[in-house]
Parts: C-alpha cells; structure tokens; sequence
C-alpha cells in the first residue's frame, strides 16, 4: 500500500495543506512510521493505521463530505433544470446565440458561487469551483457587456445602410473624381522633379526609386482618406470592422479569462486517495482509456485515434492480413517460400519492412499514451491537478510544434527513403540473381564475403573497379577544383576587364544540363565526330577514344573537369569577392609579394569556406554515375579483364546499375551499395564531426 | 590654360602603381588563357548549336558534312517525336517536386532552426548520414513499391512515384541549407512576435516566411531544376515515351536505333539548355549565395 504525503504540491513546488482530515490523519501515522525505529511501536501504528483506513465511513470528515458531496448532486442537478429554463427563456427573446451562452454561463456561476462559498474549507474541488465561478461573476458582465454594445452598434449601422440603399450620392462622387485629379497632377510634378534632381545628378538611382514609391504611397493614402468621406463608404467599413471586432476580440477575451481560469488550475491542488498510479498499466493496451479516466477527454479522442491505427491497421498488417501479397513481419523471415507461383520474395521483403515501421510507429503511439498517462496520474498524487483541454493544446502548439511540423518530411522520409534502403540493406543478404528473380532466400554474409575475397561473380573485378573509381573521383574532382580556383584567382584580378563576360561564359558548363553536354561530347569523340576529325587532321593519327580503355578514361577526368570547373569557379568567386581588400593592403605595406598573397590569404581563406563544399564534390563524383555511362556506358568492353558485365572506364555505380538493371543481379548490386555507402557514410560523418559548427555544439 | 589640360591628360590616375614591363606580360597572358577557357567552353557548346541547324547532318553528327541552314531538326523534333509531351510531363514533375519540397522544408528548416526538441540532433545526424547513400540504391523497391501502391490505387502513377523519390531527395539537404539561413536570422524578431501574442505558426507565416523568402525561392529553383537535369531515376522508373521527362525522352534520340536521331537530340537538348541557362544567368548572385550558405551545414 502506498504511502500519502502529509502536504499537496503543485507543479511548480509550493506546498498546502491538506484539507481531507481523513488523508491526513493517515498521512501524519505515515510519516511517523516512518521515522519509528522501534519494531514493536511500528507494528502498533501499521495497526492503528489499518484501523482508521477500516473505521473510513465513521471517519467526521468523511461523514460531512460525503454529506457536501450529496448536497452537490442536488444543486447540480437542480442547476440543470433551471440553466435550461433559463436558456430557453432567453431563445425565446430572440437573443443572439453567442450571448445567449455566456448569459446561461454567468447565469450559472452566480449559483455556483452561492453555493460553493460554504464549502470552499471543505475540501479543494469546491474551492476551485469557487474561485472559478467567481472569476466568471467578475469577467463575464464585461464581456457581455462588450458584445450586446457592439452588437447594437452593428444593428444601427447595418440599419443605416439598408436606409442608405437607395442615396445616389452623386456630388461626392464628382467631388472625389475633381480631388483624385488634382491629385494625380499634383504627384505627376512631384514625379517630374525628382526625375529632375536625378538628370541634374543631385540624387542616386535608389534615392529616386525611394521617393517615386514614397511618392505614390502617398498618394494612395490620401485617396483612401478622402473615400471616406463618402457616408455610404464610411458605413460600410465601420460594419466590416465592428464584425470583426466582435469576432476576434471576443475571443481574445474569453481566452484571458481562460488563462485565468487556468491558472486557478495550477495553484488550487487536488486531494485523491489513489496512492498507486495503476490506470497507466490498466489501460496499457489501449491509448486513449487512461486519459478519458483522468478526464482528459478530448486528449483521449485523440489517442483513440492512434489506438484505431493500431488495432486496425498497424498489428493486422504485421500479422499478415491486408497485405497485397506478403505476410507481414513473418514474410521477412519466410521470404515467400513455398508460397504460390505468382508470389515474389521482394514483395514480402518489402511488406515485411512496411509493417515492421508500422509496428515501430504503433509502439511509439503506446509508449507515448504511457507515458502521458502516468505523468498525469503521479502529478495527481501529488497534488498537481490534470490539465485541461485548453492548457493540453497550449502546450502541443508549444512543445509539440516542431513534431507536428516535421511529420509530412518524417512520413516522407521513412517511406521513400529509409523503406528503400533498408530493402537494399536487407537484399544484400540473399540470392537474387537472374535464376532467383521471383523467389530468393537468406544466404547470410556470403555476397560480402565474396567482395571482400575477391571472388565470384561481384568479387572479381570490384577491387579492379574501385581502384578506377578512386582514380576517377581523385583526378576528376581535383582537375575541376584546379581549373575553377585558378580561373577565378586569374577573373578576379583587379586589372583584368570584361570580368561579367568571362564569369557569365565560365557559367555555362553548370547550367547547361549535364546529360546533354555529356551526351554531346560523346557523339563528338564518336569515329568520325567532330573532335576525332580533328585530333586526325592535327596529328595524322585515326585515334578511336571510345575503343581505347586509358584515352577513354582520359577523356572522361578531362571532360568533367570542363564540367565541374565552373561550379567551382562560381563557388571561389563567391568567397573571393568577401575577402575584404585590406587584408591585401595590410599585404602591401609588408612588401608581400603577389605569390605570398595568393598563398598565405587567399588560398587558405578560400579553402577554409568551401572545404566542406569540396568534399561533396569528391563524394558527388565517387557516385557521378552520368559522366561514365553516358560518355561510353562503361566500355571499352575487355572480358578478359572485367568479365562479362563491366567496361574498362566503369565505376562502381555505372558498375551497381549494369548489375541491377541490365542483368539483375540485384543482391550483389545491393551488397555493393551497402558497401560503398558506409564507406560515404564514414567519410561524411568524420567531415561532419570536425566542422567547427558541431564542435561547437552548434548544429 | 591648355597644357596644363594636357599635363592632365598624361597624369596617371589610378591608384594601382604603374605596371612594369614584367607585369604587362602577365597581363596579356592572363587574358590569353581567359580567352583559351573562354574558347574551350564556347567551341563545344557552339558546335551543338550548329549541329541543331545544320541541314546536312543526318541520322550521326559528322564532322565532314557541309552546313546549310535548315529548321528540319526543330520539325522532326516536334512532330515525329513527343517532344511537346516531354516538356509536359517535365514541368509538371518539376513543378510539384518544388510545391512539395517546399512546403515540407520550410517547415523543418522552421522547426529545426528556431526548436531544441527530444532527438533533433541525433535525428539531424540521421538525415545528414542518409543522404550519402545515392538515391539510386533503392531503386529494386521502387518498382516493387510501386506495383503494390498501384494495386490498390490505380491511379498512383510511376510519375507519381517520380515526384515522391525527388521529394523525398530533397528535403535533407535543403532542410539543412534553410536551417542555416533562419539561424542567420536574429531570434529577437520572434521573441517580439510572440510578446505580441503570435502563435508559434504565425512566427512561422508572418516573420520567418517573409524574411527567408529569398532562400525558399533559391531551394524552390533547385528542385525545379532538378528533374529537367535527372535522367537516370526517369529513364529507369518511367516505362512509356508518352510518360517520359525530358531527359528521358532526349537520351531515346542518341541511345535507341529505332529513334536514333543525333541532331534532333542537339536541337533538343539546345531548347532545352536556353531556358535553364537563362534563368542561370539572371539569377547567378543568388544561386551562388544559396550554395556557400549551403556550406555553412559543414
């Protein structure tokens, strides 16, 4: 049995008294128990304590309680009969229906204060029923106040407007159109002369465009003030604007008497025998239930909803029914096995991780709903009264505001990203191949086994083709970024003119589409293409690119060093132009010369920008899957080196996609893609760690 | 009075120190490489351009054909191929890819910003990880997933699919580039706003929106781009020419014997090039800027 505490808390620490003589009593032979060290005395106060809790219904505070409790019924019941009366006493007087409420609310509370105020002693629920009904007597005339004022204002001026229906007002109409022209001729001379004072050369560009716009603000404003002139116009805005007084301020209102309300909520506490918060474990299994035990009633729709996904769709789908063909989590493990014909491995694969993030989503939804409910119940133990619907939803859209934001890219993400990469992760650890496309099984780590060894299928020319990739991503990125920085130390000169010309030119082999430049270039160092033509008229020699593995890869670092340069240029132009020009001056006056500028400030300054930017260029050309297969698809072609599948210029993603796509061998493809991903992953996560941001705790 | 407007004349000016011979040299070799890239640029571009309107050429671009001015590409373009479609499809791929992308990143940019919540940071190291892995990996699910989704809503089409792929593509990195601009932003402002009693989606609608407006146009442009620069994802997921991107649609032309039409491709790729590299050009500060403050996420 627990144990009670001999004060209540609220939740920010204070401390009261307890006003349930019963409660404390037992509280009081607790503590003193608790702090007997003689067994026999403790022995005798566990006793008197079990006598107390037994002699409950003779308890005096009880008795008198119980006595309040019923009286409460009573009044309850007989307030009902008379707010409905009084409610329909006011329907009948054709009382709009937002008044209607709040007079039957007023009308309430004044009752409520009646009779609460002989209880408030009593116990802490009638004195938080006080305290709330007397806060409504002090607010609510106000507010009705408020809004049978406005109303009355709003049915005058709507009157208004049905008399003025039928006013042609003809005069302020040619009133209005003689002042707007005067006006516009005013503003035309304005216009004129500061365009004036802009040829004479007295003021900037951006100090005309300043006063042009100024100028027409100006006018319009004006316009607006002189429209209001008009009797009908003014009306009709003075009714727009008293609605939406009515509208928003009237909620504002209700919503500080709320907070009021609300904050009665946290200093009164509340008083429960409950010692043990046992509705969490009870209604464990179903969100939802423990809230609406704790009266946290629309709180509880809501995780009823999460427990309809549960119940409904997330542990069906896990156990196999409603799904397309698979058997929910159970299909990971059989893989279609001994299923029918037309069922396929993949599929239960891919319906096995669907409901494995289903059930991983319905597990959240249960802890949370724990959670929720267990705080609720241990605060109230304490002393901390529930919080209300309105205080709940003040705090969602606090706290809760970036989940609930987040939650399309987080559905987005697990479904389209990580749903992928975890088939990928997971094919990698079976058999698909051409004779096992429908049904595949489990065959642990042999597809990594066979890469690391070098053998087999995957085996054989990966290390071969990862040495090319490495080469590839080395001297392609670092040509580019050779290129790039150069031209734009070179652009960047102060001497140098036609700097917009040489930068827009320098753009273009960024903006041009990638795949088509590449497929240009490919056409052009075809037999009989443009640039073959005249290397051969050059030099003589009938040079076939494409046929040659070393010209081919040649070719390619220099073709993507034409390609990447120019994001590098644009890049380095970007910082260069930052670098402030007294870091040079103070250079100058040192007697630097242009070399230990170029070396000592600006490389390092550059650098130091756009290391991170740099990095993802190695990592983009480790996977520039475009540049190689559109340039020659890979090829030349040498089996007798690369086997079967790949060219001599291939890279381990041209490589990836001719197993996957072409010759589905989708197992190995994916054991190489996991391979080369955590490698990525390594190399990303090591870039990241040292950025001063994270270091900085920053992030 | 006039010699001394002479003298004038003659008065070296600028505050550079006189150039030596030495320096002129440089200058002048300076401008001989500028103009080297300047041609090595040019030359290939202008040699597609070319081609587009060379008459001459037929089924292969050859390099000895004569050139005569001729639109005949252009028309074979547009009425033998689905060009017109192509451009279709494109744009509307590319423009709900950029619908979707940002509004799913201008919130968690928002969020990721402006909130210290439970798992942001291992969730941000999570996404950061994720991205390494290239797109391409999951292709073998996206087919599957595909063909079930589609099972039970018929109308989920492959471009369908296509979009979400982009989508899901471009949130990370752009969550991370918009995270870094709002950082950049005081957060004095919101503090204002919500004294005044703005909620934390008013923060959002009426403060943050309208200051990272010019990022948002930048993650926007991007995404919009991206899919007139894909070719891979389309070429593999789309199956039928009516259905292809543009990029899909053009590699047909150089890659497929029955198709096959080496300068019709050029005249393609060049419609195609003239816009994005318009758009390029004008807005240059902006990408530009969009990128270094991309490399801000470190």
């Amino acid at each position: 049995m627990g144990k009670y505490n001999v004060l209540l808390y609220d939740n920010i620490g204070n401390t009261y008294e307890r006003k349930n003589k019963y409660l404390l009593e037992l509280a009081l032979l607790d503590e003193k128990i608790k702090n007997e060290k003689d067994n026999n005395i403790k022995s005798m106060l566990k006793k008197q304590r079990r006598e107390i809790k037994k002699n409950k219904r003779n308890h005096p505070y009880i008795i008198s309680l119980k006595d309040y409790e019923k009286k409460e019924n009573e009044f309850l019941n007989d307030l009902k009969k008379k707010r409905t009366e009084y409610y329909n006493k006011l329907k009948a007087d054709k009382t709009s229906r937002k008044l209607r409420k709040l007079k039957t609310r007023l009308f309430e509370s004044e009752k409520k204060l009646d009779f609460y105020s002989e209880y408030v002693d009593l116990s802490y629920e009638a004195e938080f029923e006080y305290k709330k009904a007397n806060l409504d007597t002090i607010h609510l005339p106000n507010i009705i106040e408020f809004l049978v004022e406005g109303q009355n204002e709003l049915n005058i001026a709507l009157a208004k407007k049905e008399e003025l229906k039928n006013l042609d007002e003809k005069d302020f109409r040619k009133e209005f159109k003689k002042f707007k022209e005067s006006r516009k001729e005013i503003l035309k001379e304005e216009k004129l002369r500061i365009k004036n004072l802009r040829k004479q050369g007295l003021i900037s560009r951006k100090a005309e465009e300043n006063a042009l716009t100024e100028l027409k603000r100006k006018y319009k404003n004006v316009l607006e003030i002189k429209k209001r002139e008009s009797i009908k116009f003014s009306n009709n805005e003075f009714i727009k604007t008293k609605k939406y007084e009515l509208k928003k301020d009237l909620k504002t209102m209700l919503k500080v008497l709320e907070a009021d309300i609300s904050d009665f909520r946290r200093k009164i506490p509340v008083e429960i025998e409950k010692t043990i918060p046992y509705y969490s474990y009870l209604t464990l299994l179903v969100p939802g239930l423990g809230q609406g035990l704790n009266k946290q009633y629309i709180k509880m729709l809501l995780f009823l909803i999460g427990t309809l996904f549960i119940y409904l769709i997330a542990i069906p789908y896990a156990l196999g029914y409603g799904n397309y063909q698979g058997q929910g989590i159970a299909g990971l493990i059989s893989l279609a096995e001994g299923g029918l014909r037309i069922h396929k491995s993949i599929i239960f694969m891919i319906e096995g991780i669907v409901a494995l993030f289903l059930s991983i989503i319905a597990i959240g939804i249960y802890a949370i709903s724990f959670i929720d409910v267990h705080k609720v119940e241990k605060n109230a133990i304490k002393g901390i009264r529930p919080s209300n619907w309105f205080e709940t939803k003040t705090t969602i859209s606090e706290e809760g505001f970036p989940y609930i934001v987040s939650l399309p890219a987080l559905l987005i993400i697990v479904f389209i990203v990580l749903v992928p990469i975890m088939t990928t992760f997971l094919l990698s650890f079976t058999n698909m191949d051409p004779q096992h496309q429908s049904k595949f099984t489990w065959i642990g780590l042999s597809n990594y086994k066979m890469i690391i060894m070098g053998q087999g299928l995957a085996g054989k020319v990966f290390w071969q083709i990862l040495g090319w990739t490495v080469i590839w991503t080395l001297a392609a990125t670092t040509l580019a970024i050779l290129i790039g920085f150069a031209l734009a130390l070179l652009v960047n000169n102060e001497r140098i003119k036609g700097k917009r010309f040489f930068r827009t030119i320098y753009l273009l082999p960024w903006a041009v589409p990638a795949f088509i430049t590449i497929m240009f270039f490919s056409i052009m160092v075809a037999p009989g293409g443009v640039l073959t033509e005249i290397i051969k008229n050059a030099t003589g020699l009938r040079v076939e690119i494409k046929n040659d593995p070393t010209l081919t890869r040649i070719a390619l670092i220099l073709m993507q060093g034409w390609l990447g340069s120019s994001y590098i240029f644009i890049l380095t132009t970007g910082v260069l132009q930052a670098i402030p020009g007294d870091l040079y001056e103070a250079a100058d006056m040192d007697g630097a010369t242009a070399w230990d500028k170029i070396r000592r400030i600006t490389v390092p300054l550059v650098l130091f920008q756009t290391a991170p930017l740099l990095v993802t260029q190695y990592t983009f050309n480790f996977n520039n899957f475009s540049a190689i297969f559109l340039f020659n698809g890979g090829g030349p072609f040498n089996p007798i080196k690369y086997g079967n599948l790949a060219g001599s210029s291939d890279i381990l993603i041209s490589y990836i996609y001719k197993l996957t796509m072409d010759n589905q061998y989708q197992a190995i493809g994916a054991a190489i893609t996991m391979f080369i991903s955590l490698g990525l992953m390594i190399f990303t996560f090591i870039g990241f760690r040292n950025s001063k941001q994270f270091k900085e705790g920053r992030l | 009075m006039a010699r001394k407007k002479e003298n004038k004349e003659k008065l070296y000016l600028s505050d550079k120190p006189p150039l030596t011979l030495f320096g002129k040299i440089g200058i002048f070799l300076t401008y001989v490489v500028l103009f080297a890239w300047v041609y090595a640029i040019v030359w290939p571009l202008f040699q597609m351009f070319v081609s587009a309107f060379n008459g001459k050429q037929q089924q292969y671009i050859m390099a000895n054909s004569n050139f005569e001015f001729s639109i005949r590409h252009f028309q074979y373009l547009f009425t033998e191929t689905l060009y017109l479609t192509w451009v279709k499809n494109t744009l509307i791929i590319a423009g709900t890819t950029a619908l979707l992308t940002l509004i799913v990143v201008s919130f968690t940019g928002y969020a990721y910003s402006r909130y210290r919540f439970k798992g942001r940071n291992a969730s941000l190291m999570a996404i950061m990880l994720i991205q390494t892995i290239p797109t391409f990996a999951g292709i073998t699910a996206y087919f599957t997933m595909h063909s079930i989704v589609s099972s039970i809503i018929p109308q989920f089409s492959r471009q369908m699919m296509l979009i979400l792929i982009y989508t899901g593509g471009a949130i990370a990195s752009n969550t991370f580039i918009l995270k870094g601009y709002i950082d950049s932003v005081s957060t004095e402002l919101d503090d204002a706003a919500k004294i005044d009693g703005c909620s934390n989606f008013n923060v959002y609608r009426l403060i943050i929106m309208p200051i990272a407006r010019p990022m948002l146009t930048i993650i926007a442009l991007w995404s919009f781009i991206g899919p007139f620069m894909d070719y891979l994802l389309a070429k593999v997921l789309l199956t039928s020419p009516k259905s292809y991107t543009l990029a899909a649609g053009l590699y047909t032309l150089v890659t497929d014997f029955r198709t096959m039409n080496q300068p019709a491709f050029a005249a393609g790729g060049l419609l195609t090039a003239i816009p994005i590299v318009i758009l390029f050009i004008a807005l240059q500060k902006q990408l530009v800027s969009g990128l270094t403050s991309g490399s801000v996420k470190g």
